[in-house]
């Protein structure tokens, strides 16, 4: 076999009988599959010239903010891949198809050996090992697991990790300081949004909270439910959905949408409020920093008016959510668990950097690995107008980000909840008019008791 | 023989209407996908706007388009001849051989769409993963899209050879043909218009699939068209709508042309061409 | 013949002899694409419907035995009913304009003129773009903030700049637009279709029409329209069976729409299957179709074979 001789073998030599399997089982491999070598569709030899020793396939959105794949992609996987002896293959998807390849693979038996998904999977409990070593083994270097990524990780019926969480991103809102300046106004408190929103819709600056069956519109309106102390379950995991509280939280948002927002906001998918807000149109949305970053990129005219601040205050207190919850779990059926563990374990630890490059939109779940006080001093540092905005970042992080499900944990019924949209279901019912606020949260409460129901009678909560 | 100028203004009476509002959206996204992007929301710019040719160059240099379109045609092309080796002789043994039976058959056949793919995909997932060994390879939908396309283009082919008439190959037979002879040597070639309609319908029903080229496939660089656009155009918060659009003009407007070329000889098929 | 086998000929006649048994070529040539279509498409299926008589989950392909919980949770369930309405108000009102359009479409496609071929090719435009990419198209075309339909709209000053219509935000115009979209890419389609079958009325039948005197309506209620009736069943059919199973259209422009208002069977089971990770109640409702869909097909099947002129 020519191509024996023709590999270029710098540093590592590989047995002939090693080459050969290899060159056997591609050929065998063509022959079953049909696909050769010379057309791209077999997937090329991404190596050139050492054949590594292990191997390690990972699965991930397509980063919000495109500097972290670039990083992600040619700096930290592949000096991690060198270091290692391992050759890793990123594989990037829109986060909306994350769940439908998360059932494939498993309907499958096989697939990536790492699926990091924006939510914590805790439907796949069954499917995944328990990450407890991986996340001993981090806090052995760093410290601590942050309390928001356990309540979002962990399961304490089976207590079993299910996934581990890498970063958080929290959830600030964006409001256009220019547009409220003008109408005297400012987001502290929810009433004070209320009393702005027909101020500030007649000012052709609508609001915009989605009421959509989509991610941001699920994260705001579970966080606004919270500030008015209405909570989906308690911290025993038991449904509590139908309360006075959640019927005022209800009609408080109605309020809103009646006199501040527009029509629109009930076809949205995870990029419209970004959209709304770069258009020059919303007044204030509710978003990761990536509604700041990308104006600051294409400068925008308003972008120094783009403003940082936590959820406003609530009846019930200042509770937020994390906008996204980056969670790495690794399946039962992966065929390189130890790589895969291996790669968590060093990305937590180093997280510092990861941070940096998404320009401070991932933080890091061990708090460890990256300080508040320090990243306070990035952003600090960070160039854009008004200086020192994204100071208010670490604060929102440490005080004002709750997991999904708080007081509870994060559970496969909470998270059923989460993808079927129900919460966004109950507050356009609303807004729309089509029902009253208290037949609306009935409706949708027997809908969340019975998930309740269907995992408790599988042992999950 | 309607009189000329009132049928005429019939078929122009119809056809440029609806010509104009089936082809509008398309000329829309021509128009998008000539603006900058940082344009295209702004209201003052809708019409007036210097066009670029950015977009398609971020198409054809930044990304991987080139070749997913290579891999639709591959997939493509594949799953054409794969369907025609099958549903020539299928439709030609139902049209055929079969009376009754064939006409049930036909109808089972049929029953095989009724079941959507928004499920299915999972236990053949399992399939092409752990019996086929085939995940992240083109060649799980070259398996798979017949599965589809077969049942579709035996209906089209029953229907066409039924409009052969049999005394045709019974000339054959008498003149010594064996019947298998006479199949391939004076059915198959008028059924060339039959072949190119099924090309046709074959390579559409393939572009259009989308739930499973999403599931079997995973690198950038094995991805099809329908799959490379949404997932490498729309990064999550930002829809790149100048190049989506010209991402979806590139293809449809070469194979308009084509399935356009292809439509006299697929009517002619129909009409019985050799005899008339 | 049999004298020449029972001559014990070559194995080659003896061979040849088979061949020309009917049932046995019949076989030969079917078998192919009956062994494609049970493996792929029989198995799973069989498999679909084992998963949603159990409570599967998360991917899984076993559960445990349920019977008809998930069927009976589904009839119960407010989401899946209004499913089952939005799919049929999908189906058959976009094929009611599917079937309208292209009849007259194809009818004026029928005798060439000048630009016909040019008008051909703004018709199938529709159809020759991948369906998965024009959905997305749409949602440029809809957009609340850049679409230029309302623009349009604005300028012949049919609606008030500040009233927008929001074709994907409010339940009525959210399915209106689904229909609009899927019945825009069906016409072309089923124009292909209705000009093969007006094609292949024979020339004789046109010609007896006239000498007996039928022109015009009379002529197409009486002549052409039975005539054009099994091909137009299968454009129909098609029509109906490729509308009510697919997903792409309401999945990319509203994913199940405001608060379920465009939710078509296909997509909660999608949204149930896979997003909330319900298998088994996803199977369900996927399969909840089938014996609906399969009495209207072979009930159409039926009539067109009774009103079939041979």
């Amino acid at each position: 076999m020519s191509d024996v001789e023709d590999e270029p073998q710098e540093g590592r030599r590989l047995s002939r009988r090693e080459l050969l399997k290899k060159a056997g089982v591609g050929a065998a491999a063509a022959g079953a599959a049909g696909a050769t070598a010379p057309f791209s569709f077999a997937g090329p030899m991404k190596f050139k010239g050492r054949w590594l020793k292990g191997d390690l396939s990972i699965i991930q959105w397509v980063h919000f903010v495109p500097a972290y794949d670039d990083w992600f992609d040619k700096t930290w996987v592949t000096q991690w891949g060198q270091k290692n002896d391992v050759q890793v293959n990123v594989e990037h998807i829109n986060n909306t198809l994350l769940d439908t390849r998360a059932a494939a693979e498993v309907a499958a038996g096989s697939g990536h050996d790492l699926f990091w998904n924006l939510h914590p999977m805790a439907a796949y409990e069954d499917q995944v090992i328990n990450h407890a070593s991986i996340i001993k083994e981090i806090e052995r270097k760093v410290g601590p697991y942050g309390p928001l990524a356990k309540a979002s990780t962990y399961n304490p019926k089976t207590k079993k990790y299910f996934a581990v969480c890498d970063n958080y991103v929290p959830d600030p809102v964006v409001w256009r300081h220019d547009i409220w300046n003008g109408i005297d106004e400012a987001p502290f408190t929810w009433d004070h949004v209320r009393k702005a929103a027909p101020k500030l819709k007649a000012a052709g600056h609508p609001i915009g909270i989605g009421q959509s069956q989509e991610l941001d519109s699920n994260m705001a309106l579970i966080a606004f439910m919270m500030c008015f102390g209405s909570f989906v379950q308690s911290d025993l995991n038991r449904p509590t959905l139908n309360s006075k509280n959640t019927i005022q939280a209800v009609n408080f948002m109605a309020d809103i949408y009646k006199t501040g927002e527009d029509a629109e906001i009930f076809a949205w998918n995870p990029a419209s409020n970004n959209n709304y807000l770069y258009s020059g149109t919303a007044s204030m949305i509710f978003n990761a920093i990536s509604a700041t970053r990308t104006p600051e990129a294409q400068n925008l005219p308003f972008s120094k008016d783009l403003w940082i601040w936590p959820i406003p205050h609530g009846p019930h207190g200042r509770l937020g959510l994390e906008h996204v919850m980056g969670c790495y779990n690794i399946w039962k059926f992966s065929k390189n668990k130890e790589n895969a563990q291996q790669f968590v374990v060093d990305l937590c630890v180093n997280y510092k950097q990861a941070t940096m490059a998404s320009q401070l939109y991932n933080f890091p779940s061990f708090p460890g690995a990256f300080p508040y006080k320090q990243i306070r001093k990035v952003a600090a540092a960070d160039k854009n107008k008004p200086s020192g905005k994204y100071t208010i970042l670490t604060t929102i992080a440490e005080k004002y980000t709750y997991n999904i499900g708080y007081p509870g944990t994060t559970n496969a019924a909470m998270d059923e909840v989460f993808s079927k949209y129900l919460i966004p279901q109950m507050f356009a019912q609303v807004s729309q008019g089509k029902m009253s606020a208290a037949d609306s949260v009935k409706s949708i409460n027997s809908q969340v008791k019975d998930i309740y129901a269907k995992w408790k009678a599988r042992g999950k909560i | 023989m309607k009189s000329g100028w009132r049928y005429n203004a019939f078929s122009y009476g119809i056809a440029i209407p609806f010509a104009i509002v089936l082809a509008f959206p398309f000329f829309w996204m021509a128009v998008t996908s000539f603006k900058p992007e940082a344009q295209v929301y702004d209201r003052t710019k809708v019409w007036s706007f210097h066009p670029t040719l950015a977009n398609y160059g971020f198409l054809f240099h930044q990304t991987d388009y080139l070749r997913w379109i290579r891999n639709s045609c591959f997939v493509g092309g594949m799953v054409v001849l794969i369907t025609l080796v099958v549903a020539l002789p299928a439709g030609y043994a139902l049209a055929r051989l079969s009376g009754r039976v064939g006409r049930t058959m036909g109808v089972a056949i049929f029953l095989t769409y009724l079941v959507p793919p928004t499920l299915l995909f999972l236990p053949l997932s399992r399939v092409i993963a752990q019996y086929l060994h085939l995940s992240d390879r083109l060649w799980a939908l070259v398996v798979v899209y017949p599965s589809f396309t077969i049942p579709f283009a035996i209906w089209l082919l029953m229907g066409f050879f039924k409009t052969i008439p049999q005394e045709l190959e019974d000339a054959a037979l008498v003149d010594g043909c064996s019947r298998l002879g006479s199949l391939v040597r004076i059915v198959f070639p008028i059924s060339i218009p039959g072949i190119l309609t099924v090309v046709i319908f074959t390579f559409s029903l393939v572009l259009n699939e989308f739930v499973y080229a999403i599931t079997f496939i995973s690198s950038s660089t094995n991805r099809t068209l329908t799959v490379g656009v949404p997932t490498d155009l729309i990064r999550g918060d930002l829809f790149n709508w100048p190049g989506i659009m010209a991402a979806i003009l590139i293809p449809s407007i070469p194979l308009a042309l084509v399935y356009n070329a292809f439509l006299n000889r697929f009517i002619a098929g129909f009409t019985g061409g050799a005899f008339r | 013949m049999t004298a020449v086998a029972a001559a014990g000929g070559s194995r080659r006649t003896r061979l040849r002899y088979i061949a020309e048994r009917r049932g046995f070529l019949a076989t030969l040539l079917i078998s192919p694409a009956v062994l494609f279509i049970l493996a792929l498409v029989g198995v799973p299926l069989v498999l679909a419907v084992y998963l949603s008589f159990t409570d599967a989950q998360a991917g899984s392909l076993t559960g445990k035995w349920v019977g008809l919980a998930n069927f009976r949770n589904a009839l119960h369930d407010p989401i899946f009913r209004g499913a089952l309405w939005h799919t049929f108000l999908f189906t058959v009102i976009s094929q009611i304009v599917v079937i309208f359009c292209a009849g007259l479409i194809a009818h004026a496609f029928i005798r060439n003129f000048r630009g016909r071929w040019a008008l051909r090719f703004f018709v199938l435009l529709p159809w020759a773009a991948p369906i998965a990419l024009t959905a997305i198209g749409f949602l440029w075309f809809y957009d609340p903030q850049a679409s230029i339909f309302n623009w349009f709209l604005i300028k012949l000053h049919i609606v008030d700049p500040s009233h927008l219509p929001n074709w994907l935000g409010t339940p009525k115009a959210a399915m209106s637009s689904i229909i609009t979209v899927q019945a825009w890419r069906t016409i072309p389609f089923a124009v292909v279709i209705f000009l093969a079958g007006i094609s292949s009325i024979p020339q004789e039948v046109d010609d007896a029409a006239a000498i007996d005197g039928a022109t015009g309506l009379k002529k197409f209620w009486y002549v052409s329209l039975p005539l054009q009736l099994p091909i137009a069943m299968v454009a129909i059919l098609f029509g109906i069976v490729f509308t009510a199973t697919d997903m792409v259209v309401p999945f990319i422009l509203t994913n199940g729409g405001p608060f379920n208002s465009t939710q078509v069977l296909t997509t909660y089971a999608f949204q149930t299957g896979i997003n909330a990770g319900n298998i088994g109640e996803g199977a369900a409702i996927a399969l909840f179709m089938l014996p609906v869909l399969a009495l209207v097909v072979i009930g159409m099947l039926v009539f067109a074979r009774r009103a079939e002129v041979t």
